[in-house]
């Protein structure tokens, strides 16, 4: 099966996650992944829910309407985005009416939601569609040494009830593929479901952060090598905001905190600079990756 | 015959309920009726501790109908959306649900949109997405843009006066 | 010409009120072969009763429709009334004007013409009725009990102080069920082994009582008085006949202390050779073929430690499994239940921690002949917790696991922290995470009250996860009765996990033809008035089979399916119904569609020589026929009738039941 994807990037990612995109489009080629940029697509709602769902459910439909049209299905590199885009299907596929009605909207744009296509993460396409062995095989230069803990985010995990890419109480997939690159991981830490805070930014910045920096206290203080990542709102959270974090909880925060895309990029033997490495605002050079990277 | 809320002089607002829960019904498939306060959700709740959020409390308030009292209310904008409450609820209650449901009656009933909510459904009427090409700082203190970073241009709507159009008549509908 | 009597019930306004009963009765006196035609409020009265025998015997009638309820009702009731009468019992036709018409429509007038096109049918039915003679089915005087804790004990006791012959079968090979695995009962704080061991004995040593332990029903056929079941011996490879119970060869396996003790619920290990616990009936060794060095591999050091060992020369590794058949009356199921596993609500940390265990783990811990021989230790690192927290309802009352309240949790509970505080002192710091204390029974509230006063840290609310802090738990709980949000640090989590049915009991109950409830549990005929009959005439069922329940709801349900198996045990013989399947032979061509389809396996093929030819033809047998209509249906030829269901019966009562009147 032909892997080949409209890339939906979401607002985040492609006006201020650059490094989330560089990742992407530099580490998934290796695996034979095609990725299609499509025009025509818009936010995906899901940070308009609190203020019309209806709208949100539309933003979603259209974008899904929009792939379709284009015979592709979705890679969502955006938790936020995935979450958005799985919910919508979820209804739409459920709830006739709810469909007739959003079709009817639609049609102002000469849209149509009409059966769906397949919403896929980071995690998923590289664990189920592609898997470990291929993965492995491509590793040039494996993260020895280097121990990770995971960070999921919650709209990758939950609702279980819709369908996630990643079990919601025991999520191990990320760590197998972080093992899969040669680095050594942690299956369980206390705080590993926390929520990084990320939708508090919109309306309470400061408790937002406080979220953020009472889980990167408790990760600095089990001694890992820095935190994983797959959504660029929890990215920004632990990687932008860190040191402002590290402030709500008095604390000095200096946690490398990447992408999973760009660690998987380094292990394929890509180089740095190509996979926004210079765009992470934590110290991910105390890591010496040009030293792993022998 | 009849209940009154003694704190807040309130009396039950069962229109305002019934719509709520016809609205959960069609978005989801729950009722908050059967909610046996187990405060699960509560315990652990990840806007409880800083925020003091009690999503048992609101699902026990809409059960009442003192619906008013929350959309008036700044603490139904204290919620994470972290799907913790929906996850783990014995009786398949989603407190989350019911704040969006709240937040949505807020914001359509004129009240004050707190935060970058306005700006963030402003941009998107105009540009498709919530916000514009940001500059960022990079790790050695100096600064880029999407542009220098020879990354494709960013995906569009292609029509977006039909865009906004579809936007605007949503705006006034109800779920 | 028959003599037809028609009577309608009012059955007060059940009936009344939607169907207009006198035109009824007014129709039906104009039908043919209708000689009287009577209404009344109540026809299942005793003055109903009287107008039936009156009107019999002054018009001389011989058959007799009654148009009122379902047959489900009082079928049986009118049988007796009109054999009373003087007129066979099964000219008897049924017309059901209430479950059927008047409840479910609304319209009376349509009710009405409804009810008239149902009483035609049943008139021109009644026509061709049959007299037909019950029969006789000889009862064999002995019961089967299946499963062998305290439910199944009491009920062999009862059965067998009866005077009836009683084989217990138990899977397990010792007697004792949960009950043997329990410390102390609540409320009364009673030694469970005290009270329990007693019972055991007696049925050890009862001379009507023959005890299969170690053994599993494996098949069943017949029907009610006359079961014939197949019963499956497993080997213990131990000479029961000269094992003395010494446990010399249980010292000296090879795999001593390796395996995980199921008795101990996994948290004490025995070997290979076993007894399951020390006050086991019968007090026997068993070697476990799953595990065992000899029996897996073939191969045990140079000889099997355990047979090098046995002064008694009781080990027989040639012993093979044994099937035997026996015959029984009456069978009462009292398999028990099962735990639910807490890791399916991973958020509890069960699966991530030693320290989070359920109660019945605890219960071990607690018991003075467990594993830590009554010492409370946390398994992590066998020190003694300075405290425990209980979290009630993990998996009950759960839309996303099991809907049920498990009946035992929060008393179960409340006992333990009696316990815990008689052997770790005052000091012990005890919390517990409700939802609602259920303390609903006798002496209950007064323990609740005795452990309220215990200086128990009672918290209203349901945490929502357990964080593994390797050296200790954590976890946070609102309590919604001081509105204020606890972290907990506590050593030691005890959950009180749902109760379920045991998981082989599905296979048993197809096994039996048992029904199963929405919940997995065993069925019941009828939940208030029928709570330990079933579906299947002559087994009954008794214990947490059928549902979660204490011990003292256990042993009166065992009781009472002792008592009703007795009434069915101690006639020399049943009455059957006669309305079962006849095969008309000159039809028959001896397809035997009817036999596949037959689910009491009640059709045999019969071959017999007709003309010089030898033909098959099907032969139903009458004690074991149920009456399901099953082979009639699948018949090509219409060889199969049903006494009281024949086409020829059945063929007018549609014709007329269609006929626009």
């Amino acid at each position: 099966m032909e892997k080949k994807y409209a890339l939906f990037t979401g607002c985040m990612m492609s006006t201020e996650q650059y490094a989330y995109e560089l990742s992407v489009r530099e580490s998934l080629p290796t695996l034979d992944v095609k990725l299609v940029d499509v025009e025509g697509f818009s936010c995906c709602g899901e940070p308009m829910k609190s203020v019309n769902q209806l709208m949100a459910l539309y933003l979603s439909a259209r974008n899904i309407a929009i792939a379709q049209k284009n015979n592709l299905a979705i890679l969502a590199p955006c938790a936020m985005c995935h979450l958005s885009l799985s919910e919508c299907k979820h209804i739409l596929e459920n709830n006739k009416e709810m469909k007739d009605r959003i079709n009817g909207m639609l049609a102002a744009e000469d849209l149509n939601y009409s059966g769906s296509i397949e919403v896929l993460h980071i995690v998923d396409l590289l664990y189920d569609k592609i898997d470990l062995e291929t993965i492995k095989k491509h590793v040039k230069k494996p993260l020895s040494g280097l121990k990770f803990a995971t960070h999921y985010g919650c709209h990758l995990i939950r609702p279980s009830e819709l369908g996630r890419p990643v079990n919601s109480e025991n999520p191990t997939k990320m760590e197998e593929i972080l093992n899969a690159l040669g680095a050594e991981t942690v299956s369980y830490y206390p705080e590993k479901l926390d929520c990084c805070g990320g939708i508090l930014q919109i309306n309470s910045l400061e408790s937002a952060l406080t979220k953020t920096g009472q889980k990167l206290k408790a990760i600095q203080e089990y001694g890992f090598s820095g935190l994983v990542d797959v959504c660029p709102w929890c990215h920004r959270m632990y990687d932008a905001r860190q040191v402002k974090a590290g402030e709500t909880v008095a604390t000095k925060l200096e946690v490398p905190v990447f992408y999973l895309t760009q660690l998987l990029g380094l292990a394929f033997g890509i180089k740095k600079e190509k996979l926004g490495l210079d765009l992470n605002l934590s110290p991910v050079d105390k890591l010496n990756l040009s030293e792993v990277q022998r | 015959m009849s209940i009154v809320d003694l704190t807040s002089m309130g009396e039950p607002q069962s229109e305002l309920r019934k719509e709520i829960n016809d609205r959960l019904s069609k978005l989801k498939d729950e009722i908050s009726d059967y909610c046996y306060q187990c405060a699960k959700c509560t315990s652990g709740c990840e806007a409880h501790k800083l925020l003091e959020l009690e999503p048992h409390k609101i699902v026990a308030l809409l059960k009442r109908g003192l619906i008013d009292e929350m959309v008036n209310s700044d603490i139904i904008w204290t919620c994470m959306s972290c799907f913790k409450c929906r996850e783990r609820c014995p009786q398949k209650i989603a407190p989350i649900e019911i704040l969006f449901a709240l937040k949505n009656m807020a914001v359509a009933s004129g009240k004050e949109i707190p935060g970058k909510y306005t700006t963030f459904l402003q941009s998107i009427l105009s540009i498709g997405a919530i916000q514009d090409i940001q500059e960022i700082s990079t790790r050695d203190n100096k600064t880029t843009r999407r542009a220098e970073l020879s990354l494709p241009n960013i995906s569009k709507p292609k029509d977006l006066t039909k865009f906004q159009a579809s936007l605007m008549k949503i705006a006034v509908e109800k779920v | 010409m028959a003599r037809i009597g028609v009577f309608v019930c009012h059955c007060g306004i059940n009936i009344a009120q939607n169907v207009d009963v006198e035109a009824l009765a007014e129709y039906a006196g104009h039908l043919d072969d209708v000689v009287v035609s009577k209404t009344y409020k109540y026809m299942c009265s005793d003055v109903g009763a009287t107008l039936i025998k009156d009107m019999i015997k002054q018009h001389k009638l011989d058959s007799i429709v009654v148009a009122s309820c379902s047959p489900r009702m009082h079928e049986h009731t009118f049988r007796k009334v009109i054999s009373d009468g003087g007129i066979n019992p099964y000219r008897l036709e049924m017309v059901n004007i209430r479950e059927h018409c008047s409840w479910t429509h609304d319209d009376r007038q349509k009710a009405t013409e409804k009810a008239k096109s149902l009483i035609r049918g049943a008139v021109a039915k009644a026509k061709l009725l049959e007299s037909l003679t019950p029969l006789k089915i000889p009862v064999i005087p002995n019961a089967l009990i299946i499963g062998g804790g305290i439910a199944g004990i009491q009920a062999s006791l009862d059965l067998a102080n009866d005077g009836f012959k009683v084989y217990l079968v138990e899977q397990e090979p010792s007697l004792g069920g949960r009950m043997a695995q329990l410390d102390k009962t609540f409320p009364t704080l009673d030694c469970s082994s005290c009270i329990l061991t007693p019972k055991m004995m007696e049925v050890a040593n009862h001379p009507s009582i023959e005890l299969l332990t170690y053994s599993e029903v494996i098949g069943l056929e017949g029907s009610i008085g006359n079961y014939n079941v197949k019963i499956k011996k497993k080997p213990r490879y131990v000479d029961i006949e000269k094992c003395t119970g010494c446990g010399d060869c249980a010292t000296n396996c090879r795999l001593k202390d390796r395996i995980l003790n199921e008795f101990e619920t996994g948290m004490g290990k025995r070997g290979a050779a076993y007894m399951p616990f020390p006050q086991a009936v019968p007090l026997k060794y068993t070697i476990d073929s799953q595990h065992c060095l000899f029996l897996t591999r073939g191969k045990c050091g140079d000889e099997p430690a355990c047979k090098k060992a046995c002064l008694q020369d009781a080990i027989d590794f040639d012993q093979k499994e044994e099937v035997i058949d026996i015959k029984v009356g009456a069978i009462v199921v009292t398999v028990g239940y099962d735990l639910l596993d807490p890791s399916s609500l991973y958020e509890y940390g069960y699966a991530n921690s030693p320290d989070v265990i359920t109660t019945l783990e605890l219960e071990r811990l607690i018991s003075s002949s467990g594993p830590t021989k009554g010492e409370i230790i946390r398994p992590s690192d066998k020190q003694k917790p300075k405290s425990v927290t209980f979290i009630l309802c993990v998996g009950s009352r759960d839309e996303t696991q099991c809907t049920w309240c498990c009946r035992i949790g929060c008393m179960s509970v409340l006992k333990h922290v009696y316990l815990l505080r008689e052997k770790l002192g005052e000091e012990l710091e005890i919390n517990i995470c409700y939802t609602d204390i259920r303390s609903y029974g006798k002496g209950y509230e007064e323990f609740y009250r005795k452990i309220r006063g215990l200086k128990t840290n009672l918290f209203r609310g349901r945490p929502s996860e357990v964080r593994d802090m390797k050296t200790y738990q954590k976890m946070d709980v609102f309590d919604t009765t001081t509105n204020k949000l606890f972290e907990i640090k506590t050593d030691m989590i005890v959950l009180a996990p749902a109760l379920v049915p045991r998981i082989n009991s599905t296979e048993l109950a197809r096994l039996l033809r048992l029904t199963l409830s929405g919940d997995g549990f065993l069925l019941e005929a009828h939940p208030k008035l029928r709570p330990v009959d079933t579906f299947v005439n002559g087994i009954f069922i008794a214990g947490c089979c059928q549902g979660p329940k204490d011990i003292q709801d256990t042993v009166s349900q065992a009781s009472g399916a002792a008592s009703k198996a007795a009434n069915i045990l101690s006639k020399p013989s049943l009455e059957s119904e006669p309305l079962i399947a006849i095969v008309d032979e000159d039809l028959c061509s001896g397809c035997r569609l009817c036999i596949s389809i037959c689910p009491y396996k009640a059709i045999e093929p019969v071959e017999e020589e007709v003309n010089g030819k030898i033909v098959t033809r099907a032969k139903v047998n009458e004690a074991l026929c149920m009456g399901c209509g099953a082979c009639v249906v699948a018949c090509p030829s219409g060889a199969m009738q049903q006494f009281g269901f024949k086409d020829k019966q059945l063929k007018p009562m549609i014709k007329e039941m269609s006929l626009q009147k």
